[in-house]
């Protein structure tokens, strides 16, 4: 008996893991793949969200949006990012420009993976090839 | 009888095969390889690449006239580094960042039979680069990473006014699909 109860709690505490492993798996599998989520700059300063996928909204925070101009006058923004969960997130972020009336002036063709520890914190930069680019969209997606 | 479910049971397997289907090159669902450099790798660097250039004092202002020079491809894979070229240069020039030197021998010719004398402007910068690669594995767990540099020379000083290194790694026991 006195060797099983060892045992019993190692089986026990391995499982913890693979419990929560499996739980994100579900959750992964019930969220469905289009849901991506929005963080867009104002003209007026700070930041609107549209928010698609809400399990990605209990565990990234978006803290914060800077947009400053570069010596060229090019629009340069940055997102302070934060994962606010227990456990290891991978977020994939990719940006848009908009023209001041709105019209999409560029596009990032790929999406950039970034890994973030429990409580860690991140800043995406972006600077505009355009000078017509005038606010930026975050896209964001949690796989 | 037994033949008969076999034979079904043989038709079952092969018939759940993925058919091909069309994806988005942009998009989350490509295959991930970890013994080669996907198209999504090419995109990803050139872009964050891209990023940190255009932040550079060179680029600040005005469409410096750009010359494309060598991309060492030092990896066991054979792929054309135009694939990582192309996502820098296709946007900046497209925004009219850049003035791009074309060298292509028929446009070469063509000018020069054309009469035209307008003076070809030269080079104020030279992009190179080089593409490395490294492997490590732990059990049954493999992990490539790629790594990406570039360059940037100002021709007339022959000096390196920016460089960037970006590294792609992947880890897996096998190739997937999706990040």
């Amino acid at each position: 008996m006195k060797t099983l109860l060892p045992l019993l709690a190692l089986v026990l505490l391995v499982g913890c893991s693979s419990i929560l492993r499996t739980g994100d798996r579900i959750e992964r599998g019930l969220t469905p793949p289009e849901a991506v989520n929005y963080a867009t700059t104002k003209s007026e300063g700070g930041f609107s969200t549209q928010l698609n996928d809400n399990r990605i909204g209990n565990k990234i925070e978006l803290l914060a949006a800077r947009k400053t101009k570069t010596d060229g006058g090019y629009t340069r923004v940055q997102f302070d990012l934060r994962n606010g969960s227990y456990l290891n997130q991978t977020i994939n972020v990719s940006f848009e420009w908009l023209a001041a009336d709105g019209t999409v002036t560029e596009s990032q063709p790929n999406w950039i993976v970034t890994p973030l520890e429990p409580g860690a914190l991140t800043t995406v930069t972006a600077t505009a090839l355009k000078a017509q680019s005038a606010e930026c969209r975050l896209r964001l997606i949690s796989r | 009888m037994n033949k008969l479910s076999l034979l079904a049971c043989a038709v079952l397997i092969v018939g759940c095969g993925t058919p091909a289907t069309y994806k988005d090159p942009t998009g989350r669902e490509l295959v991930v390889s970890l013994d080669k450099v996907n198209i999504q790798d090419f995109a990803t660097a050139g872009s964050q690449m891209l990023q940190s250039m255009i932040s550079s004092p060179s680029f600040s202002k005005g469409a410096p006239v750009l010359q494309l020079g060598s991309i060492t491809n030092d990896t066991a894979d054979n792929f054309d580094t135009a694939l990582l070229l192309s996502k820098i240069t296709v946007p900046l020039v497209n925004a009219g960042r850049v003035t791009l030197l074309d060298n292509d021998a028929t446009a070469n010719a063509a000018r020069a039979t054309s009469g035209s004398n307008a003076n070809v402007p030269r080079a104020e910068y030279v992009l190179k680069g080089k593409i490395l690669e490294d492997r490590s594995n732990a059990g049954s767990t493999r992990q490539s990473s790629f790594v990406f540099q570039l360059t940037l020379v100002e021709v007339k000083r022959g000096v390196a006014v920016w460089t960037e290194e970006k590294i792609v790694t992947k880890q897996g026991t096998k190739n997937a699909v999706g990040f």
